[in-house]
């Protein structure tokens, strides 16, 4: 089982972030490696069980059901179901959490998934650096403005 | 029932801020409310279920009993005991956790107390503010780190 965890400091109210990344169809207006996303069978982006279906800036494609999603908790997780990446069993969570000393915002970003152990390095740092972190640069940049 | 989250971000790197945190006796070493410390029975301070005794700055006694304390989490929880502040049925979760970008710590504290009628705002703020508040502050300087 590979792990991969990705934290930052968000400095933005946490209700202000989390408006943000809840919308599960969201991902083209805030991680910069998507291209265009869009739920499935037309359902409500926050419907527990949606599927995401997007593509990346590179053409490839990806499908990611919704498992949970929890406005009290401030959490969403997800799983995937269709991508071109040697893994499997990939399940991923996005938490948010209110830094109260300077009202900011800690964001969570956790995955565990299956893979050829000789490809869990290169899996793990790929998507902690261009998909995780590079969301929260971009919301960094966003909340700023 | 009153309950109390402050968190905070630290320059400095998890491993770092766990070792000063973990010490459960080590509080009088870096909180301005505390002036002196022990743990009963001569009991090392990370057994689960060791008591702190300690004195505030006023002269006021507590005593604090170790819950829970996991390095694998970064986290402990204890209650308090004996108190001439009235904090009842007052249990505390302290958690760490690392802030990759940057190498820096977040610092969660939570607590959970009830108090005689009419005094929740007022033991609210003081524990909010004179000691989880105060506590990051004085860790900050404890440790030489800047805001």
């Amino acid at each position: 089982m590979a792990r991969v965890y990705v934290s930052s400091v968000i400095d933005a109210p946490v209700a202000k972030v989390w408006a943000k990344v809840r919308d599960f169809n969201a991902l083209p207006r805030w991680v910069p490696a998507v291209r265009e996303s869009r739920i499935e069978n037309g359902e409500p982006a926050d419907k527990v069980g949606c599927v995401r279906d997007f593509h990346l800036q590179n053409g490839d494609h990806l499908r990611e059901r919704l498992l949970g999603l929890s406005d009290y908790d401030m959490f969403c997780t997800y799983s995937i179901l269709e991508s071109p990446m040697p893994l499997t069993d990939y399940i991923a969570t996005l938490r948010l959490t209110p830094i109260t000393d300077g009202d900011k915002t800690f964001a969570e970003w956790t995955a565990e998934f299956d893979c050829a152990p000789e490809l869990a390095a290169d899996l793990v740092s790929g998507i902690g650096t261009n998909v995780f972190q590079a969301g929260f640069d971009s919301l960094k940049r966003q909340m700023v403005a | 029932m009153v309950k109390i989250v402050k968190s905070t971000v630290l320059n400095a790197p998890v491993e770092a801020v766990w070792a000063v945190l973990r010490d459960f006796n080590g509080h009088d070493q870096w909180h301005p409310a505390v002036a002196d410390s022990i743990i009963e029975r001569g009991y090392p301070s990370d057994k689960v279920g060791c008591v702190r005794r300690f004195h505030l700055a006023d002269g006021s006694e507590l005593r604090e009993l170790l819950l829970t304390m996991s390095d694998a989490d970064m986290a402990f929880s204890y209650c308090l005991h004996e108190t001439p502040v009235p904090l009842l049925n007052y249990v505390a979760h302290v958690r760490l956790a690392p802030v990759t970008d940057g190498d820096r710590t977040f610092w969660h504290w939570e607590s959970r107390f009830d108090t005689p009628p009419g005094r929740e705002l007022e033991l609210k703020t003081m524990v909010a503010e004179n000691i989880y508040q105060g506590g990051f502050d004085a860790i900050r300087a404890h440790m030489g780190l800047g805001g």
